[in-house]
């Protein structure tokens, strides 16, 4: 037996490794599931799977805030959102989808190389040289000085186009006045008679 | 006082199982984070030695939590016929002591039923997903309430109250979960109400908690807890530390320092009568966000009056209505800790953590003896060297946990006050209410904390 200190030294990149790969294990079918489940919603719940276990590589990377954010933001609020829209709108799950044209296996498959092909040379591309100094020990105060400092100008653009996103959403959303409030009132309560209805319009 | 058997009845009850969970939970982490590794290992280069002592924390949360969840359960049982005037569970060994426990083990040989056309792995992941998230919440908290005792030293995170809102915000995942997987209509609308409100209710939950942070200027929750530390002037919920200097002026007063008062005064409130001005502001808004977290807790834990996902009245019992036997204990379970960790993140943020409310200049005059006759009798259990209690512990550990019941007391008085709401109302209430006032106080406290030198740390030899 070893001491533990000792052992994590030797050991600490072969276990981030290893970390690494069940991450990528857990992270990858989880993202199949996404796109070949037949309820759709169950898709929606696998997502915050995938979006789990990608926090989980954050944490390898010492990236504490940005695993929290992910799993608070991501994984909750944003998938949440997203399975609750599919069940109001009421997808159809029974539904069988063939595909459309007769060379859409081809076009995907295009597509998908594409893709991967860009993605992967902008990888390869780069050089990713290993530095050897430490992250720094408190990452919000180092994240909360780029936001308000160096990078102040993108932030504010950033807000700005979410601000104009939701204020779109709500006009979209926005229901078109039919009838005055009152009409509803009575007719939910019974009871309400015309007179007492009159009476509360003029008060208004 | 008619009900004055009933009320010591139920105090020598919550005593009791104060005793029964924490003398247990305490006895575990000492097994295993000291009497195995210093007394059967000894060996320090061992690797079961760290290993052993590494484990302490979520051993400690595994036997806390089920324990707790039967008191809680009795608690807020026992508090209702006190409210409403009723006898409550008295039958169960001495005057109902173990009605819970027997309700534990009846749930637990209950037949566990997937109804049909269920989706089944979801239908089980479901209990799994919303209870998992608060015993991972639970952790880091374990550091701030035993004053970072040296076993609970390593879940002590940088970013500690931002993981615990991160955690607590994934078990509406699970309800939204049962509700769907549960396929029965109920339950649907019971986990889509959940969602909503929780998405909603968080706003100004996370605000109010990220305004005493800022105060803080720490999210570490051991140091939150620490810089209050001194007497209930200093607690957060008045001002966050806005009334550190008047403290220190009083102290100093009243000891008769030689040390020039006003100095104090002077660094805590640098520009004169805008900083006092400033001080009250905070006072007044650090006030009124703590009324906004405790509701933003109640509607996240969906407890009456925003206990909608649930509705029995409307929705038969909401997203949990198919679940039977175990998975129906794991949801138990697990809103009952959810109830406690939300009591005890307002402890820990708002009212001062392990600390004394009564100031020590208060104290000292009147009982100066104290320190110097409690002191002999831990030296009496620590002499030997068994480090089985720590007074920089235990008197902490002992306020944490008045402080926490009594938030779960509230919870419970509030349970058997206020009505439900209405779900319209509930939205409006949310959206149009607590998170503009939210907002609003939070950016003027941004502006007065500016004025004021909070949580003064007294300049170098000032110090009496």
């Amino acid at each position: 037996m070893e001491n533990l200190a000792n052992l994590a030294e030797i050991n600490a990149a072969s276990i981030e490794t290893w970390m690494f790969y069940v991450l990528a294990a857990l992270a990858i079918p989880f993202a199949y599931g996404v796109i070949l489940d037949k309820a759709i919603i169950r898709s929606g719940f696998l997502l915050i799977g995938v979006f789990g276990a990608i926090s989980g590589l954050f944490l390898i990377l010492q990236a504490q805030f940005i695993a929290m954010a992910q799993i608070m933001i991501y994984a909750v609020g944003i998938t949440l959102v997203v399975v609750i829209a599919l069940m109001l709108t009421n997808p159809r799950m029974d539904l069988d989808l063939k595909p459309a044209a007769g060379n859409s296996k081809l076009t995907g498959f295009v597509v998908s190389f594409v893709l991967f092909a860009v993605i992967y040379l902008a990888i390869r591309s780069d050089a990713w040289p290993i530095k050897g100094e430490l992250p720094a020990a408190s990452n919000v105060a180092v994240i909360g000085q780029a936001i308000t400092g160096q990078y102040s100008l993108p932030f504010e653009f950033a807000s700005v186009l979410l601000l104009a996103a939701l204020m779109g959403a709500i006009m979209l959303a926005k229901n078109e006045p039919v009838e005055p409030e009152i009409l509803e009132y009575s007719e939910a309560s019974g009871a309400a008679s015309d007179a007492e209805a009159e009476a509360l319009t003029t008060a208004r | 006082m008619g009900n004055a058997s009933e009320i010591f009845k139920f105090t020598r009850l919550s005593i009791i199982w104060l005793c029964l969970i924490f003398i247990p939970v305490w006895l575990v982490a000492y097994a295993v984070g000291i009497f195995i590794p210093y007394f059967l290992i000894k060996d320090q280069q061992n690797i079961f030695f760290d290993v052993f002592q590494a484990l302490v924390p979520i051993i400690a949360v595994l036997v806390f939590i089920p324990i707790n969840a039967m008191f809680m359960v009795l608690f807020e049982r026992r508090g209702l016929a006190l409210f409403t005037v009723r006898s409550g569970p008295n039958r169960v060994g001495v005057d109902g002591l173990l009605q819970t426990a027997a309700d534990a083990v009846k749930l637990l040989f209950k037949e566990d039923i997937t109804p049909r056309g269920a989706d089944i792995a979801m239908f089980t992941l479901a209990p799994i997903t919303f209870f998992a998230p608060s015993v991972f919440a639970a952790i880091p908290l374990l550091a701030a309430v035993t004053n970072d005792h040296p076993l609970f030293h390593i879940v002590n995170l940088p970013t500690g109250i931002f993981y615990v809102l991160a955690a607590s915000s994934v078990p509406v995942v699970g309800i939204v979960m049962g509700g769907w997987a549960s396929n029965n209509k109920y339950s649907l609308v019971g986990g889509l109400r959940s969602a909503a409100q929780a998405i909603s209710y968080e706003i100004p939950l996370v605000l109010s908690l990220v305004s005493m942070c800022m105060m803080a200027k720490s999210l570490d929750v051991v140091q939150i807890a620490n810089q209050q530390a001194g007497g209930i002037l200093d607690w957060n919920i008045f001002g966050g530390g806005a009334l550190r200097g008047i403290d220190k002026f009083i102290a100093l007063n009243l000891v008769g320092n030689t040390i020039d008062a006003k100095t104090i005064l002077d660094a805590a409130y640098p520009s004169g009568i805008l900083s006092y001005i400033a001080a009250g502001v905070l006072i007044v808004c650090s006030v009124i966000m703590f009324l906004l977290y405790l509701t933003g807790a109640c509607a996240e834990i969906n407890r009456i009056p925003f206990d909608l996902p649930e509705a029995e009245s409307e929705l038969v019992s909401g997203y949990n209505t198919e679940y039977s036997g175990i998975k129906f204990a794991i949801f138990f379970l697990a809103e009952f800790t959810n109830l406690f960790i939300v009591s005890s993140i307002a402890v820990v943020m708002f009212m001062g953590g392990g600390g004394n409310p009564i100031p020590a200049w208060l104290l000292d005059p009147w009982w100066p003896s104290f320190a110097s006759s409690v002191g002999p009798m831990f030296d009496l259990v620590t002499a030997k060297g068994l480090m089985l209690v720590d007074e920089h512990t235990f008197f902490p550990a002992l306020w944490v946990i008045a402080k926490t019941y009594a938030f779960v007391f509230f919870a419970v008085l509030i349970r058997g006050t206020l009505p439900r709401f209405r779900i319209d109302q509930l939205m409006d209430f949310g959206w149009k209410r607590l998170i503009p006032l939210s907002l609003i106080v939070f950016l003027v406290m941004a502006f007065a904390r500016v004025l004021v030198n909070v949580h003064l740390v007294m300049p170098a030899g000032g110090a009496p």
